[in-house]
């Protein structure tokens, strides 16, 4: 063959793979789209999502669906990756015609993908996982147009202030050190823990960081001690957690360590077992203790299905939440995507697994479902996530609905 | 042992136990304890990095992978002593002849096919067994990482003021045990001498009676038993996680460039040198430049001394 | 191996991507016949470093990302100026800079890593994409760390804002550019010698081309496609971060390179295509998408080694042509190498050993202008020692080279070659399936005057200058009587015929002193008559024959004068005559007679 037959296979190639997909006909059900991280070190957290929101998918379809239509979840793998995420929501949206989103897993990923879903796609997307805040005070929020971002997780400022104001105001803290990761969300988490310590008065004591591959926080554990820090912040995953308080015990170090919702669930304490005994941990919602009757019935659900317990149940709950409310601004407006949005900015209370919003979920200047006053302090105790409350004698946890163990501020061990 | 010998040997014992004792002061400790932390990783990535250098001398070619067979290791080692409570040391001979067989298998379809002079094609097929490991570690065992209890319990031991876990110990006397008998294996044995002779010509020890084809076979394999070994030591330090070898491997290698792939003597030295270098690193100035630090290092020294820094120089035959 | 025909089929292909999308609705198509063309100039690059000059990089993504960066900063530090805002030259000064700053990077790689042999260069690739990766992580201040780099300026052209559907146009139009330019590198000067290096990068040195130098320029060619390819990125995402640039990245440049086919035009954009596809199509098979792309190289490796294109293409086998002139050389053959002023060659006190073994020692050789010396002695003896010191591809550890009178060191082969001295080698040195004609036009590098800019511009002068190159080269061919296999593969010429292409090629450089190393080794008998007459007409018009052989009846026929060596040592030296009936040459070859019991 010559050289023309090099140009006859490519072209060949090249239509083939065009024309092998005719675009897809609009079909019966409402499809709601979800690209995240399904394969991968962040793939649990994709996959929780993915969970929930088919649990609460099938509960609409079994009650009929909406308007008499049912609910379809079309996910995608973005593998963690911007570039991914931003083609599959294109494809979701023009080729799929999905009329909501549910969220990504990467922050990075959200952030690639808001101005697009703002300008271009204009379809509403509510976020149960990432918390970085630009991704919901976008620039479309900021320049008064609509914005289709929502979030019903953790949102980064917010959980922020909740963390340091925790240990300051309620613990009493001056002394604060930061720990974070050099990864995305802990970049980001990093300047607003240290914005928000600017703002108590305060300045972090030591401000260290690690990298995934470190497995052995010595370095930054000791010049925290030495700095004479009360409390250590931190943000950052599973994995890193575990081996810092695996170096925490090994240099018997009981400086009291809060961490942003990264370790909320049990995947951290299977990692870390009792090495994570003390540990506090911010989050929007714990499934441990005492728990109100819908989410012990999701909980059983999920538990039926997939054999196992969750491993981040936040973001399980999330997007279960996430989808109920699409149903409910759906039910308002129909099934327009504009109109999603604009009724999902009209919804005056709603009944979450995350709280029971007795306020409208989301307004046009708010579109943070969880605030700092929702937000909950847990500890990890004895491998359940406790909420720590306060009251005259200071800091507790309730093992359970009638015992209560108050905590040592210095060391946040059981009294 | 003469009697003088022995109380001085004692009293040299006692001079250092006094010496250590004496690190009182923040500063020393703290420089103590970072490095001391670094060289367990250290000997690490040397364990791993000598496994290169055994698969280069014999093939030119590298096992690019060498990182995920440390992680088949190490999840092996998970499910055995986890999941199906072995003991360590029953464990231990199953995953590292596990990994030898596995290694005989691999080498054969994904190495040997591509050793054609001139080629480096080795490199993909080498990473592309990387991948499927990784992906068939996800299937089997999960994303999630998990803990793997230590031989030695997790009571720390104390070198003067610093701690070290009994698993860091563990590590570098493996590493150190491992070196010395690699070291008599290729002086002393026949086979370890059959292997110097292919690595420096494969087709002249063929002349001569050395099965070559089966030397590389072996050497191969006997690399992919060391990363399981690796593997099965590192894993309760670190968590078991099918993305556990990728940066590891990585490390590994960079230090066998340095110490030089065709001395497999300085790499155990290199290693624990940029362990601790790493740690220290982190301890003085900030941990984000370590990598980068590290791996322009290696880029250095592949340019200045491409032998490496324990290598005889390079020549070449027209 | 060069493909010269240019597709009439282009032109319909290419009416095909152009007018297809207007028939598409929404962008996603669009988008995604973005992303193939990026990906494809990427993979352009790296096919002329891995497909054509043989050098795996493993390191092309953090090229890419060096020019993604590049021109995000550069735009959106400039984007709010009036001047740019109205006129959109932010985004090609930012086209030029990351395809630049990419090129630099490249350059400061390879400089480095092209010092050795071997895979050293995928490791430093390797090392230098996870270094590249963790500075965009780590400098948050400049590069955003993990988070990146978005509202990065659309691409623009006065006040005109290009969105995907026309982007997709401007992109198009860069990537058949590319593919433009990669078809004149091939088809160049250029191409010839990067894939001659592919085979053999001695032989290329010996014939005066500065090896590193090309392979650097490669490097830094390619790094130059993957950095443009970046600011394309850049431009159409509006959003850079480390995540799109990871190891994996690299690994499937190198992927789509090989199976699509390394070494051919059309192979890249192949491989591009159908890496970028399936992952689309196999969406539901996420939970393997490890599996599925480690199965794919290692089935690429085994079935399509030369990628789907190379399957494709069988290469034309031209027969050898008709007889052309005389196959056998004479003295009254027009086809004579010009004149030439043969130079003297002079070593003194030469030593030179491998560790513990003394190759060469105190040897002294005195070789006159325009002469044919020969150099015998038994196996082992350092002959072939001896020419490589000569020719600079060994250093020698003391002693001195005199050449024509002045004292020289030589520093690499090519540097030899510079200064007239070319030898053959022992083991045949030659390029695979390139043709006869390719192989001598290889060796007219030595005094081509225009560059490799020039020839790709197609300027008058290179097109001249080619064309005297290719009557310089068919008349070396007629010389050596091997004008009728002018367009044959040179892996399917008889043994005799490949010697005699070797010299060919050799006398392109139009050497002032000829080293011959076994020209003779396994000929038959008139081959060997063939080769002492070609040797004596160089002599004729004045090349000095360096000439190292084991055939005595060749030596003693046609020398002058000539050495022997026996372990390192120069043993005899003088007309052939007297060396054949000296004892010590005699015992050297048969060993002394037993002393009688």
């Amino acid at each position: 063959m010559t050289g023309n037959g090099h140009m006859r296979v490519a072209a060949a190639v090249m239509a083939a793979s065009f024309w092998t997909w005719a675009p897809a006909q609009a079909q019966e059900p409402i499809k709601l789209g979800f690209a995240g991280a399904l394969s991968g070190p962040a793939s649990f957290v994709g996959v929780e999502i993915k969970r929930g929101a088919e649990i609460a998918i099938d509960e609409i379809n079994a009650k009929g669906g909406i308007g008499g239509r049912k609910l379809v979840l079309v996910s995608r793998d973005d593998e963690h990756n911007p570039v991914k995420t931003v083609a599959q929501y294109r494809e979701l949206v023009e080729r799929e015609k999905a009329v909501a989103i549910v969220g990504a897993t990467n922050s990075a990923s959200m952030l690639a993908v808001a101005p697009i879903v703002n300008d271009t796609l204009n379809v509403p997307v509510i976020c149960p996982a990432t918390d970085a805040t630009a991704i919901t005070e976008n620039d479309a929020q900021k320049q008064g147009r609509d914005n289709y971002l929502f979030r019903v997780g953790m949102y980064g400022t917010g959980q922020a202030n909740f963390m340091v104001d925790t240990m300051v105001k309620k613990f009493g803290h001056t002394k604060v050190g930061l720990l974070t990761w050099t990864g995305g969300w802990g970049v980001t988490g990093r300047g607003e823990l240290q914005r928000r310590l600017r703002e108590n008065g305060l300045a972090p004591v030591a401000d260290e960081t690690f990298d995934n591959n470190d497995t052995d926080m010595t370095p930054q554990i000791i010049k925290l001690k030495n700095a004479g820090a009360q409390s250590i912040l931190n943000y950052a995953l599973v994995r890193e957690n575990t081996f810092v308080v695996q170096t925490k015990e090994k240099l018997r170090d009981n400086t009291p360590y809060v961490s942003a919702w990264g370790i909320a669930g049990p995947a951290f304490w299977k990692a870390a077992g009792a090495a994570g005994e003390g540990v506090l941990t911010s989050t929007t919602v714990t499934i441990d203790g005492p728990q109100p009757p819908e989410r012990m019935t999701f909980v059983n659900e999920y538990r039926r299905r997939h054999n196992q317990d969750m491993d981040a149940a936040v973001f399980a709950i999330g997007a279960y939440d996430a989808v109920y409310l699409f149903k409910a601004a759906i039910e308002r407006d129909g099934v327009e995507p504009q109109k999603i949005r604009a009724a999902l900015e009209n919804i005056p209370e709603f009944k979450g697994l995350v709280k029971h919003f007795t306020r409208p979920v989301f307004t046009r200047d708010r579109h943070n479902a969880v605030t700092e006053e929702d937000m909950v302090m847990t500890r990890w105790t004895n491998g359940k996530m406790l909420e720590v409350k306060f009251d005259a004698k200071g800091p507790h946890v309730e093992i359970d609905a009638q015992t209560k163990k108050y905590l040592d501020r210095s060391n946040m061990t059981l009294l | 042992m003469r009697p003088g010998a022995r109380s001085r040997a004692a009293g040299t014992l006692a001079a250092a136990r006094a010496a250590l004792a004496g690190i009182r002061s923040t500063r020393m400790y703290f420089f103590f304890q970072v490095a001391l932390s670094g060289v367990a990783t250290g000997a690490i990535y040397g364990l791993i990095a000598v496994g290169y250098s055994l698969t280069f001398m014999t093939t030119k070619a590298l096992n690019f992978a060498l990182g995920m067979w440390v992680m088949l290791g190490g999840m092996l080692t998970y499910s055995l002593i986890v999941l199906h409570a072995f003991h360590p040391l029953t464990a231990l001979p199953i995953v590292v002849s596990a990994l030898f067989a596995l290694g005989i298998v691999a080498e054969r379809f994904s190495v040997m096919p591509f050793l054609r002079a001139g080629s480096d094609v080795w490199v993909m097929s080498t990473l592309a067994v990387g991948f499927l490991m990784i992906d068939l570690a996800e299937i089997v065992w999960g994303r999630s990482p998990t803990p793997v209890p230590p031989l030695l319990g997790k009571n720390p031991i104390y070198i003067g003021p610093a701690a070290v876990l009994p698993q860091q110990l563990l590590i570098v006397g493996a590493a150190c045990v491992t070196f010395i008998a690699l070291d008599l294996f290729y002086r002393r044995t026949l086979l370890g001498k059959a292997f110097r002779a292919v690595a420096h010509s494969g087709e002249t020890s063929g002349l001569m009676g050395i099965n070559t084809r089966r030397v590389q076979a072996v050497s191969y394999a006997a690399a992919t038993a060391l990363a399981g070994f690796a593997g099965f030591l590192v894993v309760p330090l670190t968590l078991a996680e099918p993305q556990l070898g990728t940066v590891l491997g990585l490390k590994a290698f960079a230090i066998a460039i340095i110490a030089g792939l065709a001395a497999p003597r300085g790499i155990l030295v290199c290693g624990l040198a940029y362990g601790a270098l790493e740690a220290l690193i982190s301890g003085y100035f900030y941990t984000g430049i370590r990598d980068i630090l590290g791996f322009s290092l290696m880029i250095a020294a592949l340019f200045l001394k491409p032998e490496g820094l324990f290598g005889k120089p390079l020549e070449e035959r027209a | 191996m060069t493909e010269r025909s240019v597709p009439w089929l282009v032109g319909p292909t290419l009416a095909a991507l152009i007018i297809l999308p207007i028939f598409v609705q929404g962008t996603y198509y669009r988008f995604l016949g973005i992303v193939i063309f990026i990906y494809g100039i990427v993979a352009v690059g790296l096919n002329i470093l891995a497909g054509y000059a043989g050098q795996f990089s493993l390191g092309h993504a953090a090229l890419m990302a060096v020019g993604a960066y590049t021109t995000a900063l550069l735009t959106k530090a400039l984007a709010p100026l009036p001047f740019f805002a109205a006129t959109g030259l932010h985004i090609w000064f930012g086209l030029v800079a990351g395809t630049l700053v990419a090129a630099a990077f490249g350059a400061l790689l390879a400089v480095p890593a092209l010092r050795v042999r071997g895979p050293y260069l995928a490791m430093v690739t390797i090392a230098f994409g996870w270094v590249i990766f963790k500075v965009l992580q780590e400098w948050v201040s400049v590069t955003g760390g993990d988070l990146g780099l978005s509202s990065i300026p659309k691409a623009q052209l006065g006040r005109y804002l290009f969105d995907t559907g026309s982007f997709y146009y401007v992109v198009l139009g860069f990537f058949v550019a590319t593919l433009m330019l990669q078809h004149r590198l091939v088809n160049s000067d250029f191409g010839l010698r990067i894939i001659a290096i592919k085979h053999s990068e001695i032989a290329v040195s010996a014939v005066g081309i500065n090896v590193y130098r090309l392979k650097v320029l490669v490097f830094v060619i390619s790094a130059a496609f993957a950095g443009f390819g970046g600011t394309l990125f850049a431009h159409q995402q509006n959003y850079v971060s480390p995540d799109n640039f990871q190891f994996f990245s690299s690994v499937f440049f190198l992927l789509a390179v090989l199976f699509g086919g390394a070494g051919t035009l059309m192979g890249p954009v192949v491989g591009a295509a159908v890496l970028t596809i399936l992952p689309e199509i196999l969406q539901e098979f996420d939970k393997f998408r490890l599996i599925i792309y480690g199965c794919f190289i290692l089935l690429t490796l085994y079935f399509l080694p030369n990628g789907v294109m190379g399957l494709l293409a069988v290469r034309s086998i031209r027969a050898p042509g008709p007889e052309k002139g005389p196959t056998l050389v004479d003295a009254t053959s027009p086809n004579k190498p010009a004149k030439i002023v043969g130079v003297g060659l002079q070593l003194n006190n030469i030593f030179k050993s491998f560790g513990g073994l003394q190759a060469l020692r105190d040897v002294n050789l005195r070789v006159e202008p325009s002469t044919i010396h020969a150099l015998i002695g038994p196996n082992g003896a350092g002959k072939t020692t001896l020419i490589n010191v000569a020719t600079g591809f060994y250093p020698l550890d003391s002693g001195e080279m005199v050449i024509n009178g002045h004292t020289t060191t030589l520093r690499s082969m090519h540097d030899a070659a510079r200064q007239g001295i070319v030898r053959t080698f022992q083991t045949i040195k030659l390029f695979g399936n390139m043709t006869v004609l390719e192989h001598v036009l290889v060796g007219c590098a030595r005094h081509s005057r225009s560059g490799y800019f020039d020839a790709i511009m197609g300027r008058k002068s290179a097109r001249d200058e080619a064309a005297r190159n290719l009557a310089n080269a068919r008349e070396l061919i007629s010389f050596v009587g091997l004008a009728r296999y002018e367009n044959v593969p040179a892996n399917s010429l008889a043994y005799g015929h490949r010697r005699l292409l070797e010299i060919a090629r050799a006398l392109a450089v139009r050497p002032q002193l000829l080293l011959l190393d076994e020209p003779a080794a396994g000929l038959v008998a008139e081959e060997i008559h063939t080769l002492g007459r070609i040797i004596r007409q160089l002599k004729a018009s004045g090349i000095t024959v360096v000439l190292v052989e084991h055939h005595m009846e060749l030596v003693i026929s046609i020398s002058d004068r000539v050495t022997v060596l026996d372990y390192g040592v120069v043993i005899a030296d003088g007309p052939p005559a007297a060396i054949q009936r000296d004892e010590r040459v005699i015992a050297a070859y048969l060993g002394t007679p037993h002393a009688a019991a």
